[in-house]
């Protein structure tokens, strides 16, 4: 793609649309659709911090020293190593994507049934054209949200997952989102997941990696009627990281989403969770955690519409913030003036620990139905000092007691995932940010 | 059951949800050219008599209204307004200086006889001092001697800056400066005229201050400017009421209210504001948007905000608090209607900055026909601020499967000792409660009148006496036809 531009231009997005996307032999319709996104992304430059959308985060620093996207001939070979300590020891299947490219040597494909079509973006898009071509056109994300405007125009890679009607993948797939270290640039990964009429499929998904790098990850998700999908994303980047996922979803009659996100470590993090219930009785559960400490900023913000009837919605999101670290939750619930018996509830609940810390929550109804039961609820404070006490009262040195606390309030989340293993790989991971938290 | 049996009455009085207070009153006026430069700002400066630092102050903040834009954050669908078609003054011509309310123009007072608030009659019966305020210039001032014994100060803005300007110097613009927003911006450049209240150390008001705003003639925006001060340790209760005559194009209101209550003292402002929503089309109706705001100056101040919303085609207001004072209270109450194609933006703003302030927000809104109520309030807690509470209470009540109801709460804290909670409900009215009110012989108005009242009580019940019959009667008139 060239430097020589015909629309307007912000000029912070300026060395982003110098990058070269994608590669040489990529289709016509990719590259137009690459074109008409950075014009959108130039059109709307890095959000402001003024619009309501991206109030809670500051991305100053990511302004002053643009992150470019990594080219793929700059992507150097995996080197065999051991499993971070963030991947789930327990997944069968596995794919990776180092420095936002497939690593195959470092995944594990594994026995799928025939029909399931799983593997890497790029390999989709060569070889598979009608299972990713009208999705990644169609992406609402990409029209409002700078930043996955930026993705669709330059991202390298990604993965595919594609399960036909009436299929049920057992085993989790884990995908490991990782980074080298070994060059200061931004990794944009798109990916796609197609779920027949009652197919069913977990996904895990962990982010790692170390050095200075900006990950953009856009995740789209389309469920037809009846489809199931439970997914898991732990987020633990390295310290000067920054990490801005989309987790976009569109669920057809009677499917089911479940969500559960946690953000551990990362210097800025942010996750955004779109979600369109679309069919009727469609249900969705979004739950999260976030654990911010030092100077991090850790951010969920989720946006579900709900368009038809009958739809269900939990959203449960607890956060912590200690040292002068900074963490939000900014949620939105809509239901359509045709979305009658819509039952949905917000949770937000949080606890500030630190002196110079700061929370900000924002959960937000917007209600155009008159038959639907919603609400919302939320808290800030530190500790409950009664349960403290009662610890305290039984032995419990103060910081223990402190930590068991925390480590109860940011449970709840996590409780729900299956299978066991999993869940307990989480809360492990919780526990041992945790005891990081409590020594600084 | 009186409250039924009130609201009851009322409704079939009033049945036909015409607009009882649309009439225009032929009083000739002294009107400024529509448009509004900096001519227009000192024309009304020349004509009101204002000393220089006043018209100095006027021109600073239209030269930053010129520089600022129309906010686009709220939900609200409305079309740019044309600030050059409007007229900024417009002052009833009247013989100079009524001295008592006999030499007031008795076209004026049967107005204000239409609108119910006949001043003899209040100020026999009901204790109320009543600035009223006429399009732009206060025209009578009731009760003021009684006040000035206690050394109370109750008069018109232009008479406060004539008599009183050094008060007016201290603390204008102190709560909302004039590059706050747009609309105080455009107010701090035009306002002809307004109320000021000043209570002095130690004093309880005897009386419930009141001003009663009128939008009369066509095509006037109406900017009044309102400064309340209580001073250490005492006490103050106002009320604000508004009425508008029926008017086919919207009218733009921009009023800025400052409270500034210092040590020990309590300011209690209530609201009732019923201007002309427009008709069933969305015709008409006025533009309300308002910026309110007091600073709990002190330790230990208080103030409480309560309003009832049921006029106004669009209405953008946020009654807010400063809580500075160590253990101050900003407390705030609100009922939102919204019926026909009414919008509201409204809610509140708590900024803790002093330790152990305290703030209570309950917030109910309705929504009827097409009507779109939105709830937005800020709760923010700064680093200094330990040990602040705040608790928010928003439900919202949906009538009908036309309109919509919107919370938007922000909750922004910066101090580990502060617990805030905050609870929102949408619902509408459920068929079971119909259904029981309904078998005992009421009928649907009747029922759905007695539910929304009782959905409203706890802001209700914190409305001055003489206001809350009112804000009843209100709420059954603005939710006409929405049911059955």
């Amino acid at each position: 793609m060239s430097a020589v531009v015909d629309f307007p231009v912000k000029p912070e997005t300026r060395p982003y649309l110098e990058a070269v996307a994608g590669s040489p032999g990529e289709p016509e319709w990719l590259m137009q659709h690459r074109r008409r996104a950075l014009a959108r992304f130039a059109e709307l430059g890095f959000p402001s911090r003024h619009g309501e959308a991206w109030r809670y985060l500051d991305l100053r620093p990511l302004e002053q020293a643009p992150l470019r996207p990594l080219a793929a001939t700059e992507v150097e070979a995996a080197r065999a190593g051991g499993d971070p300590a963030s991947a789930w020891p327990a997944a069968g299947l596995r794919l990776t994507l180092l420095d936002g490219r497939f690593a195959p040597e470092l995944s594990r494909l594994g026995e799928m049934p025939a029909t399931v079509w799983f593997g890497s973006m790029r390999d989709a898009i060569v070889r598979r054209p009608d299972l990713v071509g009208e999705a990644l056109e169609a992406l609402a994300a990409d029209r409002d949200q700078p930043f996955a405007a930026l993705n669709a125009g330059v991202f390298g890679d990604g993965f595919t997952l594609a399960v036909p009607e009436g299929v049920v993948v057992e085993p989790p797939i884990e995908i490991l989102h990782l980074a080298s270290g070994r060059s200061t640039a931004s990794f944009h990964t798109r990916s796609l997941v197609t779920l027949g009429a009652a197919s069913r499929v977990r996904l895990v998904e962990i982010y790692t990696g170390e050095g200075r790098y900006w990950r953009n990850d856009v995740v789209a998700v389309r469920l037809a009627r009846g489809a199931a999908i439970d997914r898991v994303a732990l987020v633990e980047e390295a310290d000067a990281a920054l990490h801005l996922a989309v987790f976009d979803a569109t669920l057809g009659p009677d499917a089911r989403l479940s969500s559960t996100a946690l953000l551990l470590a990362g210097g800025t993090l942010r996750h955004d969770a779109v979600v369109r219930c679309q069919g009727e009785g469609a249900r969705c559960g979004l739950y999260g955690a976030y654990l911010a400490a030092g100077r991090q900023q850790a951010n969920f913000v989720t946006t579900l519409d709900h368009c038809a009837p009958r739809g269900e919605t939990r959203e449960v999101f607890k956060g912590v913030a200690a040292d002068r670290a900074h963490g939000a939750f900014q949620g939105r619930i809509t239901v359509r003036p045709n979305a009658q018996k819509v039952d949905a509830h917000m949770l937000s609940r949080n606890l500030l620990l630190g002196a110079h810390a700061a929370v900000d929550t924002k959960p937000e109804l917007e209600i155009f139905a008159d038959d639907v039961k919603c609400s919302h609820g939320a808290t800030v404070g530190d500790l409950d000092a009664t349960a403290l006490f009662y610890l305290l009262s039984r032995g419990i040195r103060r910081a223990d007691a402190r930590r068991m606390l925390i480590d109860a309030f940011l449970r709840e989340p996590v409780d729900r995932v299956e299978p066991a293993s999993l869940r307990d790989h989480l809360l492990a991971r919780l526990s041992a940010r945790l005891a990081v938290l409590e020594e600084t | 059951m009186t409250v039924s049996i009130d609201t009851r009455d009322t409704v079939r009085a009033l049945s036909g949800a015409v607009y009882k207070y649309g009439f225009v009153t032929e009083i000739e006026a002294d009107e400024a050219p529509p448009g509004l430069s900096e001519a227009t700002v000192r024309f009304i400066s020349a004509k009101k008599d204002e000393p220089e630092w006043l018209l100095e102050w006027w021109l600073t903040a239209f030269r930053a209204w010129q520089k600022m834009t129309q906010p686009d954050w709220a939900k609200l669908k409305l079309a740019p307004i044309d600030y050059q078609a409007a007229s900024y003054y417009s002052a009833p011509k009247l013989n100079p200086g009524p001295k008592s309310l006999d030499e007031v123009d008795p076209e004026l007072l049967r107005t204000y006889e239409k609108l119910g608030i006949p001043l003899k009659e209040r100020e026999a019966l009901a204790g109320v001092a009543v600035d009223a305020v006429f399009d732009s210039i206060s025209v009578a001032t009731t009760f003021k001697q009684q006040l000035a014994d206690l050394g109370i100060i109750f008069c018109s803005f232009g008479e406060a800056v004539r008599e009183h300007p050094d008060l007016v110097r201290k603390y204008l613009g102190t709560v909302v400066p004039q590059t706050d927003n747009l609309f105080a911006a455009l107010n701090s450049a035009v306002f002809s005229d307004g109320s000021f209240a000043y209570v002095p150390p130690g004093v309880r008001c005897p009386m419930e201050l009141s001003t009663y705003f009128r939008i009369n003639a066509a095509k006037t925006g109406q900017f009044e400017r309102t400064l309340l001060i209580a001073d250490r340790g005492s006490y103050v209760s106002y009320l604000e009421g508004c009425t508008a005559p029926q008017r086919d194009e919207n009218q733009l209101h921009a009023a800025v209210v400052e409270l500034v209550a210092l040590e020990d003292a309590q300011i209690k402002y209530s609201t009732v504001q019923n201007w002309y929503p427009g008709d069933a089309e969305g015709r008409g109706g006025i533009y309300n948007f308002v910026t309110k705001r007091g600073a709990c100056r002190g330790a230990r101040a208080k103030i409480s905000w309560t309003q009832v919303e049921t006029g106004s085609a669009i209405t953008l207001k946020y009654p807010s608090c400063i809580l500075e004072g160590d253990h101050s209270i900003g407390e705030f109450y609100s009922v939102a209607i919204t019926n026909n194609l009414q919008q509201a933006d409204t809610g509140t703003k708590m900024i803790h900055i002093g330790k152990d302030t305290r703030s209570t927000i309950v917030s109910k809104g309705i929504s009827a026909g097409r009507g779109q109520n939105t709830y937005r309030g800020l709760v923010r807690v700064q680093p200094r601020a330990a040990g602040a509470r705040n608790h928010t209470q928003c439900d919202s009540l949906l009538i009908g499967d036309k309109c919509g109801a919107h919370t938007v709460p922000y909750i922004e804290i910066r101090n580990p000792t502060a617990r805030v909670e905050h609870e929102a409900t949408t619902s509408k009215i459920s068929d079971d409660q119909l259904f029981y009110c309904r078998q005992r012989g009421l009928t649907p108005e009747d029922a759905v009148s007695l539910i929304v009242n009782g959905f409203c009580k706890d802001v209700l019940r914190e409305l001055p006496m003489e206001f809350a019959v009112e804000a009843q009667k209100l709420l059954a008139v603005s939710l006409e036809g929405s049911v059955g």
